[in-house]
């Protein structure tokens, strides 16, 4: 028994840190606008995603958000169901905010002497406000609106860099993009509320009979869900926005959406897809086993990331395509549900994601602090970086194994555990064994890229004429925090792992 | 006295101690690691010697327990539920025997290589009893073993220790060329071995020797039961993987045809081929039928297949032996003949036979190899009995323990050899009676008998009788206590050995005096002389020529027969002043076996004519289909992405028609699937 039992909105707390961060922000920018005190702005984003983030680990040991018959203090449903806190929304809120509060830190000595740093640390937090409460979010109504203050906050992080063009490119493009899926995401929603005549999930899915006749109507609309969700994680078809915003933005805000966006991404569409659309009722109402959707947009997904990825020059470029790669091994937690289960290959792409969150934070923050030294974008710019910074240069090749998913890192095992789950779920559905060949197909291809660049930042003579290197001790400790973290993800990835099944199964039952 | 059992570990750890001690502090001991191994292996043999009075003074017999599991699985096997596979020691009377032997001569061996090798100032002497420190150790603890995969490591241990040492000399070119022969040829056996020991781990889940979980009494068990094992009728897949098993005997005991790499072996230090011929290596492969006796005895196939081999090579070394210059080369094919005997005799049921053999084998080859060490000595350095001869009187110890070792290995009575070699062939010769092929098996045997006599005594007279035939052998190097102790000790053993098991003479006069058929009937059951003996009854018929005792008379009469004629006849050609070759009487033979049959051409041949190309065929495989759909596939891959970059054109419109064409492509895909278009 706690000693004191907190109000029901408290469970909220991890999302209502970040939002009261950002606010603090404002208010430090409006007493002093033009303040560069980088120690003040930076230390206050990075002190409330930490206590985000603690408080989501808090509450997700103390048993918020597990059913009662399990033995916690029961799902917590806000405002008429409006939003829920349950294991799988505290699970991403974790991981959510270690991205942001690793990207902060990250960030202190990359956005230096950048003009406008109140603003761009209080749209980070309004952006992570954001992929909070999608997490959070339980009806269509919330989860579009959480999106969009994820997206917004997005699109001018992009652009931050008001003289590049690369960046106020890339930003124009992320935005259009953007609309373009979000108008689909809308209709999708109108299409979904038209056929059942409700928005809030529980409620849709004890309507679906009603929909009937408009079976194809609601298919549709759930097809155009799909298409915000592919959009929100960097999916084909709707990737396109992701390699030109990343190589244009500051690295720090590539690491911050490649990661904790995606995640948030794949959150709403978890969501959504095992509470608002049980696969049997569904499939009698729409004819067609939604999972097919998610197996040809993971096929496709990951081949096209990672057969793109292989022969960039660019290494952010490079990394982009490979999130969209990895995006495609998260859609596979989809892909893989049926009838009688799934949770287990669901429960594997919430663990993917959370080790993805440090290996490929800690991949872009190594582009962000190659960017700080100014070496250059191209791999032949980062030979024998080694030489002068064999500590970041140790957790690159950390990063760059885990992700390709070499054993013992993180990745590996996440990876694993998708391949194990996906070939379980082939007996339900045996399209599924498909996308486990994929799966390796791609992860063998994903290596000869990620050793590329091992390759050219250990093996190959370094870059005559390269000045002596900085060491900049906020892109460091960010760095090395998430390379520790991908390998301490060995030891502790039994709870990590009992933590996302947890979720998993309390999202499907 | 079964407490003493407790220690049964030590008898294999101490010489693993003198091992760890010549390697690690060697090169600062006095004599460079010699005390250390002298002193494990007196250990040894005194422990030995314990485990001998703790199995006569137990009440069970034998001493079964198993040191540690270190993996154990449910996976079911053909018969049995669950595997397990362990490390283990079994103390029966056979193990304790060989245990005595091993030690005993390993400890000679370690005091005759104070002379032979430090007085000489050999360089890398810690390397060398290191080496014998290790080879100890490993055939010890394959003695003791409870279970066919710790023997079948011990035994790959044993093969490797043979190839550390027979390359002592590894600055010349002979010496690593016939380790690695060695190590190559008993590597081929041992690879049938090994598949034997997985056919019969997964046929019977268990791999121990004795006991009521054993996989022969498995074996038994699924034989009486008349079922399938793998297909096959279970005796034919006892057969088979018993065969597979004698693959690596074969490769080990140097028999036909993996004998080759024996005489080569003479490359290392002649106290190495005493430890290796008599103790360790070569006897490890007898001695393994020896220890799984019972699963062989319920194959007569695999029995008559043993028999026959041994038979055929106890002749066909014994003719190689006759041509042989080198002194050691003709104790060489003088084992590979021996080793042959022992064969014989497991194979005709004759398991006391061909334990007794081995033991007596042991006493007396340990002694030729070590007086020819000696003779080595006196020579400085000389091995061909050509230059010898003379050395009777200038090395009397050497010459009379010799001489003992000679009698024994041509099987004169009553030297030790004379009692084993009688009981094989007149195990043989009544099952022979009434089985054709043992009967030529037999026919061979007792013919190589002749061969024996007159090879050993052609090595006797040319070496130390008649004039000196060279300078060395006019002045001899003296030799010390070092070398006169070993051949003494051994010297008498080859004398009285025979004692253990006097067999004819029990049969003529009813004494009760066959102690080591006593001693062997001993021990597990099931895995004792006792049970062979019924499970045996089964396998052969048996017959007399006319009684029992005439039986016995005309074996022993005939071999002596023919052994004192092989002597007569070297005794008549050599023991001349100046003796002469003959070989050239045998006209084209002479080339044949002095060419040892063309064996080592046919198998280099093998090597080279027939590997060598497949392995070629293998490569190019591997180069060209292999590596080139990887090849393929990288540049198919490589290619692929350089296609799949270009729809990113850079251009938002072209974005947003490729999301809506993806778009609709999927609903078009689904809505098909779903009907919605209806």
């Amino acid at each position: 028994m706690a000693v004191f039992e907190l109000p029901d909105w408290a469970a909220l707390a991890p999302a209502l840190i970040l939002v009261a961060t950002a606010l603090a922000l404002f208010v430090i920018d409006s007493i002093n606008p033009h303040t560069k005190n980088r120690s003040l702005l930076a230390g206050t984003t990075a002190v409330g995603a930490l206590a985000a983030l603690g408080v989501a680990v808090w509450f997700m040991v103390a048993g918020v958000g597990t059913p009662t018959a399990a033995g916690g203090r029961g799902v917590v449903e806000l405002f008429g169901g409006q939003l829920v806190v349950d294991q799988m929304a505290l699970f991403f809120m974790t991981v959510v905010s270690v991205v942001t509060a690793l990207v902060a830190v990250a960030s202190y000595d990359y956005m230096g002497d950048h003009a406008y740093q109140a603003e761009y640390y209080s749209l980070m937090m309004l952006a992570a406000t954001g992929m909070a409460t999608m997490a959070a979010a339980n009806s269509l109504v919330t989860i579009f609106i959480a999106l969009e203050l994820a997206s917004l906050p997005s699109y001018a992080l992009v652009s931050i860099l008001k003289d590049n063009r690369g960046s106020v490119e890339g930003g124009l493009k992320y935005f259009l993009i953007g609309a373009l899926s979000s108008a689909i995401f809308v209709y999708g929603i109108s299409l979904v509320y038209g056929a059942t005549g409700h928005l809030q999930l529980e409620a849709i899915a004890d309507n679906l009979q009603g929909a009937g006749e408009y079976g194809g109507l609601l298919g549709l609309g759930i097809l155009m869900l799909i298409g915000g969700f592919a959009f929100k994680t960097a999916s084909v078809p709707f990737h396109f926005w992701a390699p030109d915003a990343y190589e244009g933005t500051p690295a720090p805000v590539a690491a911050f959406l490649s990661s904790a966006s995606k995640a948030a991404g794949f959150v709403i569409a978890f969501r959504v897809f095992t509470t608002a659309f049980p696969l049997e009722p569904t499939t009698a109402v729409i004819g067609v086993d939604w999972t097919l959707a998610f197996i040809i947009l993971a096929i496709v997904t990951m081949t096209l990331g990672n057969f793109a990825a292989a022969t960039q020059d660019n290494v952010k470029r490079m990394l982009a395509y490979s999130s969209i790669g990895h995006a495609g091994y998260a859609l596979i937690g989809l892909a893989g549900l049926s009838a009688d289960g799934g949770e287990i290959v669901m429960g594997a792409a919430m663990m993917h994601l959370l080790v993805y969150g440090f290996m490929n934070t800690g991949a872009f923050l190594f582009v962000a602090l190659a960017e700080y030294w100014g070496v250059g974008r191209t791999f032949e710019d980062y030979n024998g970086l080694s030489n002068q910074a064999p500590v970041a240069c140790f957790a690159l090749g950390i990063f760059m194994f885990s992700l390709a998913g070499i054993p013992p890192l993180g990745g590996f095992w996440s990876k694993y555990f998708l391949f194990t789950g996906a070939i379980e779920a082939a007996t339900a559905n045996s399209a599924m064994l498909i996308v486990a060949a994929a799966l390796v197909v791609n992860s063998a291809i994903s290596l000869y890229y990620y050793a590329r660049l091992v390759k050219a930042v250990w093996i190959e003579d370094p870059v005559s004429g390269r000045d002596t290197l900085s060491q900049p001790t906020g892109l460091y400790a960010a760095i090395i925090f998430a390379a520790v973290l991908t390998v301490v993800a060995l030891p502790v990835f039994g709870p990590i792992a009992d933590a996302a099944l947890e979720a998993a199964t309390v999202a499907i039952s | 006295m079964e407490g003493l059992f407790d220690y049964a570990p030590a008898i294999a750890l101490f010489p693993l101690a003198a091992f760890v001690i010549a390697l690690a502090f060697g090169p600062k001991l006095p004599k460079k690691g010699a005390i250390p191994g002298i002193v494990a292996t007196a250990g040894s043999l005194a422990l030995s010697l314990a485990m001998v009075a703790a199995v006569v003074g137990g009440e069970e017999g034998y001493y079964h327990t198993t040191l540690f599991t270190w993996a154990a699985g449910d996976a079911a096997g053909e018969v049995g539920e669950g595997i397990e596979f362990t490390f283990g020691i079994l103390i029966d009377p056979l193990a304790a025997l060989m245990l005595v032997i091993v030690s005993l001569i390993a400890f000679l061996v370690h005091v005759f290589s104070l002379e032979y090798m430090n007085a000489e100032g050999e360089t890398g002497l810690p390397r060398y009893y290191a080496g014998l420190g290790l080879f100890t150790f490993s055939m010890l603890a394959f003695v003791y073993a409870d279970n066919l995969l710790m023997a079948f490591m011990f035994f790959e241990l044993v093969g490797l220790c043979s190839f550390l040492l027979i390359g002592f000399w590894f600055r010349t070119r002979s010496a690593p060329s016939a380790a690695k022969k060695a190590f190559l040829v008993t590597r081929f056996g041992d690879y049938f071995f090994l598949i034997g020991v997985v056919a019969i781990a997964a046929t019977f889940g268990t791999l121990q020797f004795a006991g009521d979980d054993s996989f022969v009494a498995a074996a038994e068990a699924a034989i009486d039961d008349g079922g399938q094992l793998f297909g096959f009728d279970a005796e034919t897949w006892v057969t088979i993987t018993g065969l597979l098993v004698l693959g690596g005997v074969i490769g080990k005991s140097a028999q036909f045809p993996l004998h080759t790499w024996l005489p080569d072996a003479m490359e290392g230090p002649t106290t190495v081929s005493a430890l290796i011929h008599a103790a360790t290596m070569v006897a490890a492969g007898v001695y393994l039928i020896a220890r799984m006796f019972g699963y062989y005895a319920l194959s007569p196939t695999a029995l008559a297949i043993i028999a026959f081999v041994g038979g055929f090579t106890a002749l066909f070394a014994a003719t190689m032996g006759v041509v042989k210059d080198d002194i050691k080369q003709v104790l060489a094919y003088s084992t590979i003949s021996q080793y042959g005997y022992m064969m014989l005799g497991l194979g005709v049921g004759g398991y006391v036979a061909g334990v007794f053999h081995l033991m007596n084998h042991a006493f007396f080859k340990a002694l030729l190899f070590l007086g020819a060490g000696a003779v080595i000595i006196l020579m400085h350095h000389e091995q061909d009995m050509w230059k010898m001869g003379g050395l009777k009187n200038k090395a009397p110890v050497t010459y009379y323990t010799f001489l003992a070792g000679a009698l024994a290995l041509a099987g004169i009575i009553p030297f030790s050899g004379f009692w084993s070699k009688d009981e094989i062939l007149y195990d043989a010769l009544i099952v022979g009676t009434e089985e054709p092929l043992i009967m030529a098996a037999y026919a061979m045997g007792l013919l190589a008998v002749f061969f024996t006599g007159f090879y050993t005594f052609r090595m006797v007279f040319l070496t130390f009788h008649g004039k000196p035939r060279s300078d060395v052998a006019e002045d001899p190097h003296p030799v010390g206590w070092a070398v006169k102790f070993p051949l003494i000790a051994l010297g008498v053993l080859a004398v009285i050995a025979g004692v253990a098991n006097l067999a004819p003479v029990a049969k003529l006069t009813g004494l009760e005096i066959e102690f080591l058929n006593e001693w062997l009937s001993g021990g597990a059951e099931g895995a004792n002389y006792a049970a062979y003996t019924d499970a045996l009854a089964a396998v052969y018929d048996t017959g007399f020529i006319g009684t029992e005792s005439t039986t016995v008379l005309i074996a022993a009469g005939l071999s002596l027969l023919l052994a004192f004629s092989g002597a007569g006849l070297a005794w008549k050609l050599y023991n001349v002043p100046e003796p002469v070759a003959h070989k050239e009487r045998l006209g084209s033979v002479r080339e044949t076996i002095e060419s040892n049959y063309y064996q080592d051409e046919y198998q280099v041949w093998l090597a080279e004519g027939l590997t060598l190309p497949l392995a070629r065929a293998a490569d190019r495989f591997d180069q060209t289909v292999i590596d080139g759909t990887v090849n393929g596939v990288s540049s198919v891959s490589l290619f692929g992405s350089d296609r799949i970059k270009r729809i990113q054109t850079g251009i938002v419109t072209n974005y947003a028609a490729l999301i809506v064409t993806g778009f609709i492509a999927l609903v078009i895909v689904l809505g098909v699937l779903g009907g919605w278009f209806l």
